[in-house]
């Protein structure tokens, strides 16, 4: 390796390392906030059954459900008429939300370790953490990309990834009977709200 | 998970235990075009929207050879009812009945009992570190642990993340291919490779030898008592994944080949 070629490599490092750690840290902070939201809005709930509702606005603020779906679907997705695509994506979102406002009880807190978070590409940040909750421990990953501020578009929980399990049911319904497929069954799931 | 013979089916029945444990597939990329192929005559009728964005192969299907899926399928929807009628019930009483520390001290016991799964399956991953901190795990808890009841060992920054392991891991970290996807009665999502595996942990869990060594009323006591102590976690874990999918068989299948292939991966 010459001289030059490492001395543009130590510039490139010098430039970009600043810049990651700058977005890891941005992305951190945000994650922190959504979480101390999530949690108080939790807490003010009258019941689970409430915090769906309650929680919907909170969490479309953090996440982009669009990303969500659109990835969870697939190639598919570009078979979608816009209306169909925007119908996906509500039906979607009210199963993530549904699915994650299960798992919290009013007046339970978890604890959560943050762990050294990496930057796989400009623009995105994955966050490694720790959570303790209502004594049992999980390892949970947020995935965050900048887009209107950072919005997380992925969480996986011991390495299950919400986006990857959906994605192929998407696309088992897709390759059956294509988008109108996709839109039933997720109507299907919606209505068929869980005792 | 441990467990004696004759409650195999009932051990197994943490067929959660495949959305906590076994196995790793080669998730391949779908073809994108032939998938958009296969089904683009069927929205002809619809105008296919703007996509400016370029992610849309960002996830892989998780894919496992699945030859057997009508049987699997037909043996997944039998667990499903054995959950939802017989486990659920047992598992709500058991929550009723004994208060959460208790419950965590009875579950901490257990997983420090087959502290050997984990020490021997390092060991035989070459993974010498590991295996002497389940070692050092091993004898905190069961010390100031009081026979590990209390994670003590958790206060240690070195020992308190040290990533589970056990003999289906052991075979993948070999190169062993997982094999086709099974689901078996009771115990639910496995691969043939995994299922091995569960073998191999049946031996080198204590739980297990106790039972074997011990009379009639051990031989009930120990293994049940395992399984009471994982119903709630395994449930709960098997509720968040197929309760709100599309096809629960897919989503626990997909969930259990990803869970498998990031634990062979640490």
């Amino acid at each position: 390796m010459n001289l030059a070629y490492r001395l543009l490599v130590a510039a490139v490092l010098v430039v970009s390392l600043p810049a990651a750690a700058t977005s890891t840290s941005e992305a951190e902070k945000r994650l922190q906030v959504a979480i101390n939201d999530v949690v108080a809005v939790a807490d003010r709930s009258p019941s689970s059954s409430a915090l769906a509702g309650s929680l919907r606005p909170v969490l479309e603020k953090y996440i982009s459900f669009n990303a969500m779906t659109r990835r969870a679907v697939g190639p598919g997705w570009r078979q979608f008429s816009a209306d169909q695509q925007s119908k996906a994506t509500q039906l979607f979102t009210t199963l993530l939300i549904r699915t994650y406002s299960k798992k919290l009880t009013p007046g339970e807190y978890p604890v959560i370790k943050f762990k050294t978070a990496s930057a796989p590409a400009p623009g995105r940040v994955e966050i490694p953490t720790t959570l303790n909750y209502k004594g049992s421990q999980y390892n949970v990953t947020y995935r965050m990309e900048e887009s209107e501020g950072w919005r997380i578009t992925d969480v996986l929980i011991e390495g299950v990834s919400f986006v990857a399990n959906y994605r192929t049911q998407f696309d088992a319904t897709f390759k059956k009977g294509g988008s109108t497929a996709v839109i039933d069954a997720l109507s299907q799931s919606v209505a068929n709200v869980p005792k | 998970m441990k467990r004696h013979p004759s409650i195999l089916p009932l051990v197994v029945l943490l067929g959660l235990v495949p959305l906590l444990g076994a196995c790793t597939s080669n998730p391949r990329k779908q073809p994108a075009s032939a998938t958009v192929a296969a089904v683009g005559s069927q929205n002809a009728k619809v105008k296919p929207a703007k996509v400016e964005e370029n992610d849309l192969e960002e996830y892989e299907v998780a894919l496992v050879p699945d030859p057997l899926e009508p049987v699997n399928r037909a043996t997944f929807w039998l667990n499903h009812q054995i959950y939802r009628f017989v486990l659920r019930p047992i598992s709500k009483g058991y929550e009723k009945i004994v208060p959460r520390p208790v419950r965590k001290g009875i579950y901490n016991a257990y997983e420090n009992v087959k502290f050997p799964v984990r020490l021997v399956n390092n060991a035989l991953q070459g993974n010498f570190t590991r295996a002497r901190q389940e070692l050092e795990k091993f004898l905190i808890n069961s010390s100031i642990g009081v026979g590990g009841i209390i994670r003590q060992s958790d206060r240690i920054p070195e020992l308190a993340e040290v990533p589970r392991t056990d003999t289906g891991l052991t075979f993948a970290k070999w190169g062993m291919s997982s094999g086709p996807y099974l689901v078996i009665p009771l115990l639910g999502p496995s691969t043939f490779r995994d299922t091995v595996g569960l073998v191999g942990d049946a031996a080198l869990n204590p739980v297990s030898w106790v039972a074997i060594m011990t009379g009639e009323f051990w031989v009930v006591v120990f293994p049940y008592t395992n399984t009471l102590r994982s119903l709630p976690e395994q449930l709960g874990t098997y509720d968040s994944v197929t309760e709100n999918a599309l096809d629960r068989y897919l989503a626990a299948r997909s969930a259990f080949i990803q869970y498998r292939k990031q634990a062979a991966s640490r």
